[in-house]
C-alpha cells in the first residue's frame, strides 16, 4: 500500500513537472496565439496529474507537510533542470523566476496544499 | 399510404384526393463537398458532413470555409468526436454553435474557429496542422501554399506533450498512446522536411516501433520494448530541437 502511494506521488510529480514546464515554455514563445492553438486536442499533463491525485489520501484535504515539502521541492528542482538545459543551448526568454509561483499554484489546484 | 385529415371541406381538396406533404423549412441544398487525401466517405458520414455544413451556413453564413478532419474520416465508425474547423475572420459564438451542431447530429464535436491568416501561420509552423489538413472534407475548394518555417520553440512545446507517455504508460489507453506517438513522430518528420500525411506518419511509426498502428490503438504493446524505442526517438527529436534553438540563437547574435 505504502509503495503504491509513493509510486502515485512520483507519477503526480512527473505530470506536474510537465505541466509547469509547459506553462513556462508557452510564455517564452513570441507568438502566444500559436502556442495555444489546437492544444486542447491532446491529453494534458494536468488532467493526468488530477487522476493520480484522486488516488492519494487524503483526497479532499491537503497532504501531510512532509509530502508537500517533498513534492514541491522535487517539482521545482526538475523544472529548473529542464529549463537550465534549454538555457545552455541558447533558449531565450525563459523566465526561471516563474517556477516557484507556478508550482505553488499547481499544488493548490491539486489540493496538495490548502 | 399515409392519410391527412382536414377538419373542414376546402376547395381543391376532395375527400380521398392525393396531396403532397412537404416541410415548411426546406432542406438547404449544399454544394458537393471537396475531398482532400481521401477518395470517398461512407454515405451515412457524408450525410452528417452535409448536415454540419448546412447548420454552420445557417449560423455563420459568411465564413470562408468549413473543414471536417480527424478520425471521423477514417474507415469505420470508431471515431469519438468530429473535428470541425471553421475559417473565418469574423467573431462567432463557438459554444452556442457547437451546442447546436451536437444537439442536431447527436455526436460530440470538437469545434475550432480560426482566421485565414492564423491557419496559414499554423500550416507554416505546426506539424499538427499539416496532419490535420492532409485528410479533410471541405465545404469549398482550398489551396494553401505555405513555406515551411521551423519554429523550434513551438516544436519543443509540442514535443513535451508526448513525454506524458513515458511516465504514464500504464494509465493511458491505446488511442491516447497512439496520439502521443503520432505527435512525436510527426514533429520528427516535420524537422526532416518530410511531407506530413497521416499514412506517411503511420508508416514511420510502424517502421520505428516494429508494431502495427492497430496494435498501439488496441493497447496490446510490449511495454519494455516499446518504451525503449520511444525514449530513443523522443531524445533524438529533443536533441534536434535543442540544436535548432542553439543554431537560431547563434544566428540572431550574428545579426
Amino acid at each position: 500500500m505504502t509503495q503504491n502511494r509513493n509510486k502515485l506521488i512520483e507519477l503526480l510529480i512527473g505530470n506536474l513537472v510537465n505541466s509547469v514546464l509547459h506553462s513556462i515554455l508557452e510564455k517564452a514563445i513570441n507568438d502566444r496565439g500559436l502556442s495555444k492553438r489546437y492544444a486542447q486536442e491532446l491529453l494534458t499533463s494536468f488532467s493526468l496529474a488530477q487522476r493520480y491525485r484522486e488516488k492519494i489520501n487524503p483526497v479532499h484535504s491537503a497532504l501531510p507537510y512532509q509530502d508537500i515539502a517533498y513534492i514541491g521541492t522535487k517539482i521545482i528542482r526538475k523544472v529548473k533542470a529542464e529549463l537550465e538545459q534549454r538555457k545552455a543551448k541558447g533558449y531565450e526568454n525563459l523566465d526561471i523566476s516563474l517556477v516557484e509561483g507556478l508550482v505553488e499554484r499547481r499544488l493548490k489546484e491539486m489540493k496538495i496544499t490548502d | 399510404m399515409d392519410q391527412v385529415y382536414l377538419p373542414r371541406n376546402r376547395q381543391g381538396f376532395p375527400l380521398g384526393g392525393y396531396v403532397v406533404v412537404k416541410p415548411l423549412e426546406s432542406m438547404h441544398v449544399t454544394e458537393k463537398p471537396h475531398f482532400y487525401g481521401i477518395k470517398e466517405v461512407a454515405p451515412l458520414k457524408l450525410g452528417i458532413v452535409q448536415e454540419i455544413f448546412a447548420l454552420i451556413s445557417r449560423h455563420a453564413h459568411d465564413c470562408e470555409n468549413v473543414l471536417i478532419t480527424g478520425s471521423f474520416l477514417e474507415e469505420g465508425f470508431s471515431f469519438q468526436d468530429i473535428d470541425v474547423l471553421i475559417i473565418t475572420d469574423k467573431e462567432m459564438n463557438e459554444k452556442s454553435l457547437q451546442k447546436a451542431i451536437e444537439s442536431s447530429i447527436k455526436i460530440e464535436v470538437h469545434l475550432l474557429v480560426m482566421s485565414h491568416d492564423a491557419l496559414l501561420k499554423g500550416l507554416a509552423t505546426d506539424p499538427l496542422y499539416h496532419m490535420m489538413l492532409s485528410k479533410a472534407v471541405a465545404k469549398k475548394r482550398f489551396i494553401y501554399h505555405v513555406e515551411r518555417e521551423v519554429d523550434y520553440k513551438l516544436l519543443d512545446l509540442h514535443l513535451l506533450k508526448s513525454r506524458v507517455l513515458i511516465d504514464n504508460f500504464d494509465s493511458l489507453n491505446g488511442n491516447e498512446k497512439y496520439s502521443l506517438v503520432r505527435n512525436m513522430v510527426a514533429i520528427f518528420e516535420f524537422i526532416k522536411g518530410e511531407k506530413l500525411r497521416k499514412e506517411h506518419v503511420d508508416k514511420e511509426i510502424e517502421s520505428i516501433f516494429q508494431v502495427k498502428v492497430f496494435t498501439i490503438r488496441q493497447n496490446v504493446l510490449d511495454k519494455k520494448t516499446f518504451l525503449r524505442e520511444f525514449r530513443g526517438v523522443y531524445q533524438k527529436t529533443l536533441d534536434l530541437i535543442l540544436e535548432g534553438i542553439r543554431h537560431d540563437s547563434k544566428q540572431k547574435q550574428a545579426h
